[in-house]
Formats: structure tokens, C-alpha cells, sequence
């Protein structure tokens, strides 16, 4: 066993045994060896299935949604990606910091379950790095109370935007083919909206059905209106966690969407990077007097 | 027996696609599932069961129902015909010929015929391939399913080495194979060997079990890490729930339709004076698990699920209905 998961377990424990915490979050070992599912620690006993392996992917952070309304406080363990969903939740006055015991994990990256299921090659060291991990910038957590472990060395951020690139080179037909390929997969199943931390609503305006924004039969025209407004509702705001896009199960690129509206909000106000710290406000959630106003 | 060449298939589905509608499974851009041969797409017929299942060749995602005009005085209903060429479902593996089973179960019995699936099913031949390689998600043998025979299709087929060996079944069955007698050819293959399953477990005393523990706090445990999404009642080929919604078009014009609708979502048990009986993720959990293992058996004699583990491989956070089956077998009541 890991130092790293040693160490985790004996936090966990601490705190669980001193009841400053009502749960801990973490992940544990799944079905497969290329599964390791989030878990609710509740007890001292339990902490030794907590587990930091090469398939810990997903966020816990979306999970801290349920505790509004409740009272106590709660541990997470947030790896880079998942510290910035936190901040996000943080901003958006979703999550209360004093309520959250934040243990930060340094991460070099998750391995793909989908191609280690695919490749069957039962050792992770053959499965290739998770999509959403090739691109990350910030494989350190930016906010903790605590941090196990070392830094990980900060990767040169480049090709953040590469797929963008390849999108804005096709015609707008092309694009609108594109996404209407890609939208008519849609199953409507919301597990991209669900996992996405900047999906915080108390109720999602999908949800509503007086009035129903969205129509429930699964038509092209309906999918891109729940697409599309999920993009721009995230824009300025999405941590590029790439969660969305992981969870998907019809392979829909949601990040590249997501990824150009950002690039988009980069050119057009400055850069930016959503989650990083809990001091800069969104772009599109602030006046500045020197705001582009080309429309004007 | 008789059989077909691997090379030749795309042929005789071309043959059969002049007279019938003829799903077989494809990859398209990404997605498996059963799509009209015809399309642009891979035939994946060796590989893993689709990503999508086959319910959607007999229950659509979404599905017109009836036409209606609001006059000044009455409404007029128009029916939309349901009718249409046969639909043969080619290489369906015996998992999901047993989730059709379970679907005629619901749709056309109990004194209630549902037209719309009926018509479908009237017209449909399932050919299924018996499966000798299954995924490290494959449960179907816990569930008392024979992965190399399915009880219920028309035609029966194995695939061995380079050729694919038939066996009708039934009149239908008969009436296909005849249609593909250009293509096929003598074989003698060996019948497949049994597959191995990396994960078996025993259903003994589950459903009787499941009946005292409604109350029980394995719910507690069993619903927090769920997300609320619909990705397994989605890519389930058993789970049926629709919705009946209308589209207003212009003019008092419109239809109805109805649509796969998921009991993980919140609107699903909403009620219209707003008050929601299922209003958490813990009696959504609790429901879904019941319905497969508990409520069904107890109505149809059947279990709701097939162990084909679309479930298991596609849940985000692996909500696993195996680990849980095996976790129900652990307890121990008081008697």
C-alpha cells in the first residue's frame, strides 16, 4: 500500500475518530481493477477502503451539493481538477468553505477505465492517460486544508485549446453537421450535467415542467437546445474538469464546446482560467469599465 | 447443419434488406447499437453487446402515438399507422432476446395489449448468435440465462472459426432461413464451448429475501454515491418506463408521443399537486433495485434482469447491481 493511501486512511480515520467530520469522501475499489468509485466513509472502521490508484478519476466535489440544508462538516479529497470544481462551488455560494475539511492530493494523472475495458490488459500501466488528464494544468490542488504527498510538476499548458483550433477551421455548415452528428447521439440520461460541479442550480431549469423549457422527446432539435444552453450556462464558469465529456456514454466532445466558449471569453476579456483561486470573479459575472461593448 | 460464410453476410443482409427492415448491430460515429443495415457504419457482430440495447427495435425511444385536431366543438383523432415491413433483428445475443421476453411480458399481457408494441413485435424475427466470449461485465449466467441458446428467438445462430452456423426455431425462423438459402452452405461445426464468466453469483432466496427489506438500512449505503442520472435505465435492455407528452404544432394541430423515461429523475414520481412520493435518491435506488429484482419476479414470475452488464460497464460511479445482489445474499435478518 501506498504512502499516500496509508497516509489518507490515517487522516480519515483521525478525523472520523474525533468526530469532526460527519463522512469523508473518497474513492474505493470497484467491481473491476479499472474501477475505484467514490465512497461515503462514515466510520473509523471503514477507512481502509479507501483507496488513490491509477483510476481514482472522479470528481467527489458535485457530492458536497447534498449537504445544503444540512448541517456538520464533511472531508473531501480533491485531487488539481477537483479543488477547482470546489472553488467553483465555493464562488457560486453553493458550498460552505467552514462546512468542508478539504484534503488536497497532488495527481499526475488518471489512466482511461473505458480503454482499459476496451484493451483488458489488467495492469494500468499499459492504459494510456484518461483524455480529460492529457490536458490538465493544474494537477495540484488549489485549495486545502491539508495536502498529502509532493507537488507534482505543473505541465506546460499547452494545446488547451487545440481542438478549438480544428473547429474553427470548418465552414458553418460543416460545424452545424458536426454538432448535429454529435447532438443526435445525445440519450438525455443528464450525466454530464449531474457530475458538472458549475451545475449547482437548486433546480435545473431541465427539470422544470411548468413551463417545460425543454421538450422530452428525443429529437435533434431538442437535444441542441439542451446542449447548447447547458454550454453557455457553464461559460466563464466551467473549471475544465472534464467530467462532462468522461461520463458521457455516447462519446459526445462536450469539452470542445465548452473549450471554445472559453477561448472565446479568453480573447474577448482577457486570460482566464475558471477555479483557480476563490478571489477572481468570472468574467461574465462582473463589470469592468473596459469591457469589449463592440455592439454597442 | 446449415451456415453462412463470415465474407458473405453483408450480402445476405443486403438480400433480406429488399423486403424487410433488417437491425443489425453497428458502430456509428462512436455509437453501438442496432441500426438499419444499409447505413454507413461497421458491422460489430463479434464484438461486446451494443452500448445501445435492441428494446428500441420494438420500444422506440420516442414514438408518435395519435394525431389530434381541437376543433371549436370536439377533437378529432387521427391514428398513425403503425404498420410496416418485417423487422428482422440480426445477431441479438441471448441476454437481450430474454429482455424481450420480459417486454412482451409487460406490453401484451395481464389483460393489457399495447398496439403500438404489438405491432413492432408481430413483425419482428430475432435471429440471436450465441455468445462464447463474454465481457468482464457478463453476468447473464446468474440470471439463468444460456448464453449459447436463447429461449424465444426464431433463429438460432454460432459463430465457429470463419463461417456462422443456423438453426430455425420457429415458422418465421423457417421462413427467413429460406430466404437466405443462396448464401448458405453445409457445415459441420463443433457446437461452441461453454463460456467461463468472471462474475457468478447465485440468485437463490434474492426475491424473497428483497420482500422484508424494504425498510432495511442497505439503502443508506447503497444510494450516496449515485449522481441521479438516467445512464442505466438508458442503456438497460429491460427497463420500459415511458412518458406520454404531447407536441403542439399550430392551429389546435398536434400529437401525442411517448418517450423512455427514467425512474433516477426527479420529475419521474412528481405528482401534479407537486407532491413527489420518491422525492430522493434513496427511494429512486431503492425502487430501481426492487423493481429488477423483487416486483417484477413477483408479477411475471421473472427476473428484470438479464445480466448483460450494460449497467455495470457504462454507470460513472459504479453503481453495480452484482455487488449488490451479492451484498443482499450477506445479510442476515431477524426472524
Amino acid at each position: 500500500m501506498s504512502d499516500t493511501v496509508n497516509k489518507m486512511r490515517e487522516l480519515a480515520r483521525d478525523l472520523l475518530a474525533k468526530g469532526e467530520v460527519k463522512y469523508v469522501i473518497g474513492w474505493e475499489k470497484g467491481t473491476l481493477w479499472f474501477q475505484s468509485p467514490p465512497v461515503f466513509i462514515t466510520s473509523p472502521d471503514e477507512v481502509d477502503r479507501l483507496v488513490f490508484d491509477d483510476f481514482a478519476i472522479n470528481t467527489l466535489v458535485t457530492y458536497l451539493l447534498e449537504e445544503r440544508g444540512h448541517e456538520g462538516k464533511v472531508a473531501v479529497f480533491v485531487k488539481g481538477c477537483d479543488s477547482r470544481g470546489l472553488v467553483r462551488l465555493l464562488q457560486d455560494k453553493s458550498v460552505d468553505r467552514d462546512r468542508v475539511y478539504v484534503i488536497g492530493l497532488p495527481c499526475s494523472g488518471k489512466k482511461d477505465p473505458n480503454q482499459a475495458m476496451e484493451m483488458n490488459a489488467g495492469d494500468a500501466s499499459q492504459i494510456p492517460l484518461a483524455a480529460k488528464c492529457q490536458e490538465c494544468t493544474h494537477p495540484n490542488p488549489v485549495i486545502s486544508d491539508v495536502t498529502i504527498g509532493d507537488p507534482v510538476p505543473e505541465k506546460p499548458n499547452q494545446g488547451r485549446f487545440g481542438n478549438v483550433n480544428e473547429l474553427e477551421a470548418k465552414t458553418p455548415d460543416e460545424k452545424y453537421e458536426f454538432w448535429a452528428q454529435e447532438y443526435s447521439k445525445c440519450l438525455r440520461c443528464f450525466a454530464c450535467r449531474n457530475v458538472c460541479p458549475a451545475c449547482n442550480c437548486k433546480e435545473c431549469l431541465f427539470d422544470s415542467t411548468r413551463p417545460r423549457v425543454l421538450g422530452k422527446a428525443n429529437t435533434l432539435s431538442e437535444n441542441q437546445v439542451y446542449h447548447l444552453t447547458r454550454a453557455f450556462h457553464v461559460a466563464g464558469r466551467c473549471v475544465e474538469c472534464g467530467e462532462c465529456e468522461r461520463v458521457c456514454p455516447v462519446g459526445i466532445p462536450i469539452m470542445k464546446i465548452n473549450k471554445k466558449v472559453i477561448k472565446d471569453i479568453n480573447d474577448l476579456f482577457g486570460p482566464y482560467e475558471a477555479g483557480v483561486d476563490l478571489e477572481t470573479a468570472p468574467p461574465l459575472g462582473q463589470y469592468k469599465s473596459e469591457d469589449p461593448e463592440e455592439f454597442m | 447443419m446449415k451456415g453462412i460464410l463470415r465474407t458473405k453476410i453483408p450480402q445476405a443482409l443486403d438480400a433480406l434488406s429488399s423486403g424487410a427492415q433488417v437491425l443489425a448491430p453497428m458502430k456509428i460515429n462512436g455509437v453501438s447499437r442496432f441500426a438499419c443495415w444499409g447505413q454507413q457504419g461497421e458491422l460489430v457482430l463479434g464484438a461486446s453487446n451494443t452500448l445501445i440495447p435492441p428494446k428500441d427495435a420494438v420500444f422506440g425511444q420516442t414514438e408518435k402515438m395519435y394525431k389530434y385536431q381541437m376543433g371549436q366543438e370536439a377533437v378529432t383523432i387521427e391514428e398513425i399507422p403503425q404498420d410496416g415491413p418485417q423487422l428482422v433483428v440480426f445477431g441479438i445475443r441471448p441476454c437481450d432476446v430474454r429482455s424481450i421476453q420480459a417486454l412482451d411480458q409487460v406490453f401484451l399481457t395481464k389483460g393489457f395489449v399495447d398496439q403500438i408494441y404489438k405491432t413492432k413485435r408481430d413483425r419482428s424475427v430475432l435471429v440471436a448468435l450465441g455468445c462464447s466470449q463474454p465481457q468482464q461485465t457478463c453476468f447473464c449466467s446468474s440470471m439463468g440465462i444460456n448464453p449459447l441458446d436463447a429461449d424465444g428467438a426464431d433463429v438460432m445462430m454460432w459463430e465457429s472459426g470463419d463461417t456462422y452456423s443456423l438453426e430455425a426455431r420457429t415458422d418465421k425462423g423457417k421462413d427467413l432461413l429460406a430466404k437466405l438459402e443462396p448464401f448458405l452452405t453445409d457445415v459441420n461445426n463443433s457446437s461452441p464451448p461453454s463460456p467461463k464468466f468472471s462474475l457468478e453469483f447465485s440468485m437463490e432466496g434474492v426475491t424473497e429475501k428483497l420482500q422484508k427489506m424494504f425498510e432495511h438500512s442497505i439503502w443508506d449505503k447503497w444510494y450516496r454515491k449515485c449522481l441521479g442520472c438516467g445512464i442505466c435505465t438508458y442503456v438497460c435492455p429491460t427497463c420500459h418506463c415511458f412518458d406520454i407528452q404531447e407536441k403542439n404544432i399550430k392551429d389546435g394541430q398536434g400529437y401525442k408521443f411517448r418517450c423512455w423515461d427514467s425512474c433516477m429523475f426527479p420529475e419521474y414520481s412528481l405528482m401534479a399537486g407537486g407532491h413527489n412520493p420518491r422525492d430522493s435518491k434513496k427511494p429512486r435506488i431503492r425502487n430501481r433495485f426492487l423493481h429488477k429484482l423483487r416486483y417484477f419476479p413477483e408479477r411475471y414470475g421473472m427476473l428484470l434482469c438479464t445480466g448483460c452488464g450494460r449497467c455495470l460497464r457504462e454507470c460513472p460511479v459504479n453503481m453495480d447491481i452484482t455487488r449488490f445482489i451479492r451484498e443482499v445474499r450477506e445479510v442476515t435478518l431477524d426472524v
